[in-house]
């Protein structure tokens, strides 16, 4: 149930966000590393949730 | 710069040496436990994932495809960063069923031998491609660094060699309970070396093809077309599927499969991995462009798929050998663990469900040496495959083709884990499906180039594209007719029970609803004799212990809640050792339910509460709301200060309150899922005679604990059965009331000692008589000398004597009865209790001119306690005596009829006062003046007769407002019976 939701949120968000990313992303010029930027951002986010989350759930 | 073919194999053979001395010292427990089950270890293992395709040919892939390259990285990534989302459950599954590969999941879920069959072959056959990659790669990289001609000799040798280590890492146990702790640190140690050996070539052509992150900019400027290549791929809209097609194949993939949840030694470090393992492979992908620029800034003079080695060649210092170490990294580790993986699955879905299980001891060594075989089997497939696809194809191609294929299993399982009606039917077809479209639109066009099915290329639109490039088309079409295959016949076919029940096991956030039903086993050793007939009786007896030390469970265990769980839990291992469709099958021939049972059964509701305490972190909303409420009302059962014990329609045990442990001192861990009559003396026999008894209530019974009687109400209610499964049961309730009982002998006592003091006076004048009498004779005495006259004194004063005697032993006697004593019943005569009780309250001067008519019949007899009855009609004579005037008589008599013996005791006196009438057997209540009655003797009197399971009735007044009758009845006494102890 909730993580359902979550997945649901984070499809959609993935894909209402994406033609955006690609589109900042293949502007890039010489900043061929944009994308690892945001790969960056996110692989920081999941950090910061793993280590809030409760480990129990596991 | 070149090297030899001989320094080429001699530094393979000493890193796969390294890598198995790694293993091995782990395997000895030289390495700390901290270190082996550090959660970056299973990072690192993971890694494997990144083989020679993620070290050659996403370079050549880069060049090719541009940015497109990074999906592969992205893919895994995006499924590691939702890993407790989308991993944790089939880690749980994995772990909880001991299912160690896909197939084994499908089989499970889909309780299906032919889904974990097809899933096997499919897999095989959609990973020759991967395994062959690796060879080449290996192979080719060697020729390119050593110029040597044939390719195919050396891809050869590496298969031989990889035999020989996948043997070596992985074959040395058989089951899947034996977690391969060696072959998880040495897959580790691979992506650590790998990892350091990529970033290391990607570093040589920074610094030394460019000088620097700078240089490279400025080299960049002046080749802007480079950096267009990179970009023009995002602009077609490929992009999306393909990252969607890394994302799912990083899951299903065998070698992916089989680190990430078989050889999982630390489930908690699947979080770690949610953002270390991106990490990693943005660290990787990150060094790709880099490479691919320095390689082409330098010439390199290979193709693109080994610009890693290009640089080096081109730069010397070892760079190349970097590249090589690298590639050779990935190709070994990912060779080893998917041949593994591989074969694991082969041996439980194709080899033992053809093969009937042999009798025998040697079971665990026919298993590990039917695996070696599947191992080099497997491998030589690969190289077959290699050999039959020639040269000419790149790396990129290979890949391709295995990653499509690969996704044929997403439908399913998305199924399994998020849809439970999802059948086998659609499963089959569905796969069965995408995997035709994969082998006629993609296997077959790219590896036989002369064979093309035109009108089904016609079809899906891929008429005019050639080799890899048509894979997007295909990934996307054949998917999609999948799933919607899958869908459409799992919606149209019906469903089995058994399937159903897996799919609920499977499905996230449903629980498992088992039935209790009984097994014809009913001991440890029937289990042992059942499996000994396919297992052979040392096999069986070493199962069967295994599963009973899991459980933590005793060899004399018969409870069958107890012999439920062990059934499951050698399915579980068993399925661990043979694959979850042959355990199956194995445990359902051997380990039958009772056929009558079925019908009747009911859920397992303390097995569905063990499930919701396991699972309390993870409801929420509804869910988590009727979830407190359980707790609470389950709180409050168990806290009830009565004992309170919840029973199934077979007499199983499903409830067992605290009140009640504290009673019995049988802990609910002992007694839940036990029969009733199995319960230890005298709670057994106790409980199981009042839950068979017609009458629901069995009030003030005494039981012997511990050398100490102890007194219980027991009452019953029928738990009715509701809609679903619930097959009913009983609820019994279990007062003690000792304390109560203590307080009433107490009260008791000092009523008798209150009717003591009052009849005092009348003894003293009782015994005064005779002492009157006994000094006159003795003062007769003195003169006398005749003998006669003396003998006739003497006996006189005897008799005078014993007058006394009986006066004082009547008053003893009174005063000690009615304890807490066992009390005994027997045959109690009415008339001769009545007149005893007369007699004695006629030493009370103030009732011995009181005219009583005792009325009762001789022949009516009651079944009693002579004492506590004496006491009951003393009570209520003296109070008829109190209540009436002088000379009015009070009037006894008794009279049979079919329920009992009704005795009446009539007075003429004022009557009760209406507003007593209703609390008349209350303590402390009286009509009496101050200091005359304690108001104590009727709710005395109360007590004695319900305990006797008779019944007292007052009526008040009776004749023309005054007169009372109390009318008692008891049950008749068979005279010809002995006495015998309290029973219902």
């Amino acid at each position: 149930m909730y993580t359902d939701r979550l997945l649901i949120i984070f499809i959609i968000g993935a894909y209402l966000l994406s033609p955006a990313i690609i589109d900042w992303w293949s502007e890039g010029g010489r900043a061929w590393y944009r994308p690892y930027l945001i790969w960056l951002g996110l692989i920081a986010l999941s950090y910061w949730v793993a280590r809030s989350r409760d480990t129990d759930d596991l | 710069m070149t090297y030899s073919v001989g320094e080429l194999i001699l530094i393979a053979c000493s890193y796969l040496l390294f890598l198995f001395l790694v293993a091995w010292i782990t395997e000895r427990g030289w390495l700390p436990a901290r270190l082996v089950r550090h959660p970056m270890v299973y990072v690192f293992s993971l890694g494997v994932y990144a083989s020679a395709w993620a070290i050659y040919g996403t370079v050549g892939y880069a060049y090719q495809y541009g940015y497109n390259f990074l999906s592969f990285f992205l893919g895994i990534s995006g499924v590691f960063l939702l890993a407790p989302i989308l991993l944790a459950p089939i880690l749980r599954l994995t772990t909880t069923y001991q299912l160690s590969s896909l197939a084994d999941l499908f089989a499970f879920r889909y309780r299906s031998r032919l889904a974990g069959m097809l899933t096997t072959l499919m897999m095989l056959a959609g990973m020759l491609p991967l395994l062959a990659l690796q060879l080449k790669a290996v192979a080719e990289s060697i020729q390119v660094l050593s110029g040597a001609e044939n390719a195919r000799t050396l891809a050869f040798w590496f298969c031989l060699l990889m035999v020989l280590f996948a043997i070596l890492f992985g074959a040395r146990h058989t089951t899947a309970r034996e977690k391969h702790e060696g072959l998880v640190i040495a897959i580790a140690t691979e992506s650590l070396i790998k990892l350091l050996a990529f970033v290391g070539v990607a570093l040589f052509g920074l610094y030394g093809v460019f000088d620097g992150p700078g240089s490279m900019g400025n080299w960049l400027e002046d080749h802007p077309e480079m950096l267009s290549r990179l970009y023009y791929p995002l602009q077609d809209g490929s992009w999306h599927s393909m990252i969607m097609a890394f994302f799912v194949s990083a899951v299903v993939m065998p070698h992916m499969f089989y680190m990430a949840f078989t050889e999982n030694l630390n489930p908690r470090a699947l979080i770690t991995a949610s953002w270390a393992l991106p990490l990693m492979f943005l660290v990787m992908a990150l060094c790709i462009p880099v490479i691919l620029w320095s390689a082409a800034a330098s010439n390199a003079p290979t193709p693109p798929d080994y610009y890693s080695l290009g640089i080096g060649m081109v730069t010397g210092g070892g760079g190349a050998l970097l590249g090589y170490l690298a590639g050779l990294a990935g190709a070994s580790g990912m060779l080893i663990v998917a041949t593994l993986a591989l074969s694991g699955m082969c041996l439980n879905h194709l080899v033992l469900p053809a093969s009937p299980l042999h009798q025998g001891t040697n079971l665990y060594r026919n298993l590990l040496w039917t695996r070696r075989v599947l191992i080099a089997a497997i491998l030589a497939l690969a190289y077959l495959f290699y050999r039959m696809i020639g040269t000419e194809h790149s790396l990129v191609e290979l890949g391709v083709l295995s990653f499509v294929a690969t996704l044929q299993f997403v439908p399913g399982l998305i199924g399994a884990l998020f849809w439970p009606s999802g059948n086998r039917n659609g499963l089959f077809a569905g796969m069965l499906v995408g995997f035709v479209l994969w082998l006629l639109a993609l296997m077959i066009p790219i590896t036989w180039p002369q064979w093309r099915f035109l009108p089904l290329m016609d079809l899906i639109g891929i008429r005019f594209q050639t080799g890899a490039s048509q894979w997007q088309h295909v990934a996307i079409v054949s998917v999609t007719v999948n799933a919607l295959v899958y869908a459409i016949v799992s919606i149209v076919t019906p469903m089995s029970r058994s399937e159903r029940n897996a799919a609920e096991a499977c499905a996230v956030d449903s629980l498992r609803r088992p039935y209790r039903w009984s097994l014809q086993a009913q001991s440890v050793e029937d289990f042992i004799n059942a499996l000994a007939q396919p297992l052979g009786p040392v096999t069986a007896r070493r199962e069967v212990d295994m599963a009973l030390r899991d459980l933590r469970l005793d060899h004399r265990e018969t409870r069958p809640y107890a012999l439920r769980r062990l059934r499951d839990q050698l399915e579980t291992n068993l399925s661990g050792l043979l694959g979850p469709s042959v355990a199956h099958q194995l445990v359902d021939d051997h380990l039958p339910y009772r056929p009558e049972e079925e019908q009747q059964s009911s859920e397992d509701i303390r097995f569905i509460e063990s499930r919701l305490e396991q699972y309390r972190d993870r409801l929420s909303g509804l869910a988590a709301e009727l979830d407190s409420l359980r707790r609470f009302h389950r709180q409050t059962l168990l806290e009830l200060p009565m004992g309170v014990i919840s029973l199934g329609a077979d007499n199983e045990v499903i409830g067992w309150n605290l009140a009640i442990e504290a009673l019995t001192g049988i802990s609910a861990e002992d007694t839940i899922g036990s029969r009733l009559d199995t319960l230890p003396s005298p709670w057994g026999e106790l409980f199981s005679r009042f839950s068979q008894q017609d009458d629901a209530h069995l009030p003030q019974h005494s039981v012997e604990v511990d050398g100490q009687s102890r007194w219980l109400s027991l009452h019953k209610s029928e738990i009715a059965a509701s809609t679903g499964e619930q097959a009913g049961g009983q609820v019994l309730v279990i007062e003690d009331v000792t304390e109560l009982r203590h307080m009433e002998a107490h009260l008791a006592h000092n009523e008798r000692l209150a009717s003591i003091g009052r009849l005092a006076a009348g003894v003293a004048h009782e015994i005064g008589n005779p002492v009157t009498a006994i000094a006159c004779l003795t003062q007769n005495l003195d003169g006398e000398q005749d003998e006669q006259e003396l003998q006739t004194a003497s006996r006189q004063i005897m008799e005078q004597t014993r007058r006394i005697t009986r006066i004082v032993e009547s008053l003893v006697t009174f005063s000690h009865s009615g304890g807490l004593s066992q009390a005994l019943h027997s045959p109690v005569n009415v008339r001769d209790t009545v007149a005893e009780a007369i007699s004695l309250l006629q030493l009370d001067p103030d009732h011995r001119q009181q005219p009583f008519d005792n009325d009762c019949l001789a022949e009516h007899w009651v079944q009693g306690d002579a004492q506590r009855l004496l006491q009951v009609f003393i009570n209520l004579l003296g109070n008829a005596a109190d209540a009436s005037e002088q000379q009015q008589p009070v009037r006894i008599s008794s009279d049979r009829h079919e329920r009992g013996i009704d005795i009446r005791v009539e007075d003429q006196g004022h009557g009760i006062p209406e507003e007593l009438r209703d609390a008349l057997f209350e303590p402390f209540v009286t009509s009496k003046a101050p200091g005359r009655g304690t108001g104590l003797g009727l709710a005395l009197v109360y007590s004695i007769i319900e305990d006797h399971r008779g019944s007292i009735l007052v009526e008040s007044p009776i004749h023309d407002n005054h007169g009372t009758r109390f009318v008692i009845t008891l049950p008749i006494a068979d005279v010809h019976t002995p006495a015998q102890e309290i029973t219902p």
